[in-house]
């Protein structure tokens, strides 16, 4: 995993909308354009709200750091909120990519989670502002944003749902409709608590006590402390 | 939701004391924004929406608070001490730990039944809200943290428990709470108990006990009577 980047530095493991161009013209098509400016206004707002937070951040503040005009933001979004919603699906879809990605390249269900969780907590890490733009800025931009955070939450449960299949009855038994939403629930808050308190340092080392934590039901204590402690 | 609104004095009736009133215009501002905040969000509610709620002057605000945001951090240590409060006296009548926290679960549950709005103060968007918001639910939640703490005590493993399990199972519990907040449906969150109750005590006593004591937990109608 590489050190932790600056996401306005080019770098191809970023999407583009949180990498940049170099201002100024380049006689390039216009849909690439509008799309990159489009980019570059997400980049720019996850900047500004880096720097001075959410409430702080104006319309002037996200066009200077996109290096784009007043008119082009306009152009794309029609209020701060809504360029607000935009950068939190983008890094929310980065994240998503990430964690499937470590997800699905185990076979065994219990390692898969391990890796996924790993992922999650890799790139929480490695950007500590995208981490509190969207676990901390995210609850004060606004109830679309909040109904998003809930449903990126929510849209962890199938992960751990899958530790079901399979499973003996009594296990089964042992489980409930809520399980999978607690479990989610749980882990999310200690991950936020931290990110909350600028401690994203300490998020990695959460690693062994999130996954004991989320296998636990599926696995029992012993087993989910085995796969939880591997190197 | 059910704010319990103080009766206006009667005509004549100056007798209650400054303070009696003082108290409970208090009151009666941290329920209206609790209401306004679980309607709107907390960025969307004004001081006006929160005066007109409550049925007083924009005067009478100022008096007690000094901003929303003021306002905010009392209705969420209001809320709090109250949840709390009722926790600490529903499971300090039990000896048995497993016993304990189903009734402290249980009187939990039944808080936030009665008073949702006031509940949602305290969870999720609310700590965004306000920035001493997240440290004083960090020390609400150590309060919850060592009444489950006490089960590594009580649990055959409970030297090998994950040092932060605690810390996720209540954040499991809050969150299960707070998307039934978010459904409008507080009558359904009194049936959480048996879940949550299993889903707390798994870790510490193994599911076959969690689900005895989840299935023999008396709830809310707690008091006396000793458990097996």
């Amino acid at each position: 995993m590489s050190e932790p980047v600056n996401p306005s530095v080019d770098s191809p493991e970023y999407p583009p909308e949180l990498a940049r161009l170099p201002p100024g013209r380049h006689g390039l098509p216009r849909e690439f354009v509008a799309r990159n400016q489009r980019e570059r206004l997400i980049a720019g707002l996850a900047e500004a709200v880096a720097e001075q937070g959410y409430a702080g951040t104006t319309i002037a503040h996200i066009t200077r750091h996109a290096a784009v005009s007043r008119r082009t933001f306009y152009e794309h979004f029609s209020s701060k909120d809504e360029c607000f919603v935009a950068a939190y699906d983008t890094v929310m879809a980065e994240l998503r990519r990430r964690v499937d990605e470590a997800y699905n390249e185990e076979d065994e269900w219990p390692q898969a989670v391990r890796a996924g969780i790993g992922a999650m907590l890799e790139f929480l890490t490695a950007e500590p502002h995208l981490a509190r733009l969207s676990m901390v800025e995210a609850l004060v931009a606004g109830p679309v944003v909040v109904e998003r955070y809930d449903a990126a939450i929510q849209g962890l449960v199938p992960y751990f749902e899958a530790g079901r299949k399979g499973r003996p009855a009594e296990v089964l038994a042992g489980l409930s409709p809520s399980t999978e939403e607690a479990l989610v629930g749980g882990m999310v808050s200690l991950i936020s608590r931290r990110v909350f308190a600028d401690r994203t340092e300490e998020l990695e080392s959460l690693l062994p006590d999130l996954t004991e934590f989320a296998l636990t039901p599926y696995l029992g204590s012993a087993e989910a402390a085995k796969v939880a402690r591997q190197a | 939701m059910a704010s319990k609104s103080t009766p206006r004095p009667l005509p004549g009736q100056h007798q209650l004391s400054r303070e009696f009133i003082a108290q409970h215009q208090r009151a009666r501002i941290v329920n209206a924004l609790a209401l306004e905040v679980a309607e709107k969000g907390y960025r969307n509610v004004t001081v006006a929406d929160i005066v007109k709620r409550a049925g007083i002057a924009r005067n009478t605000f100022y008096e007690n608070f000094g901003s929303k945001e003021d306002c905010f951090l009392a209705a969420q240590q209001f809320a709090m001490s109250a949840a709390l409060g009722r926790v600490v006296e529903a499971a300090g009548e039990i000896d048995d730990w497993p016993y304990r926290v189903e009734a402290g679960l249980a009187a939990f549950l039944h808080f936030v039944a009665e008073e949702p709005a006031l509940a949602r103060t305290c969870m999720v968007d609310a700590l965004a809200a306000a920035p001493t918001s997240v440290r004083y639910y960090e020390e609400s939640l150590q309060s919850f943290v060592s009444l489950f703490r006490l089960g590594r005590d009580v649990s055959p493993h409970g030297g090998k428990l994950p040092e932060t399990i605690e810390e996720a199972l209540i954040g499991g519990v809050f969150w299960i709470i707070y998307q039934r907040l978010l459904e409008e449906q507080p009558e359904r969150i009194e049936a959480l108990l048996p879940e949550l109750v299993e889903f707390t005590l798994t870790p510490y006593l193994g599911p076959e006990r969690a689900r005895v004591v989840a299935a023999k937990g008396n709830g809310a109608s707690t008091a006396s009577s000793s458990r097996g």
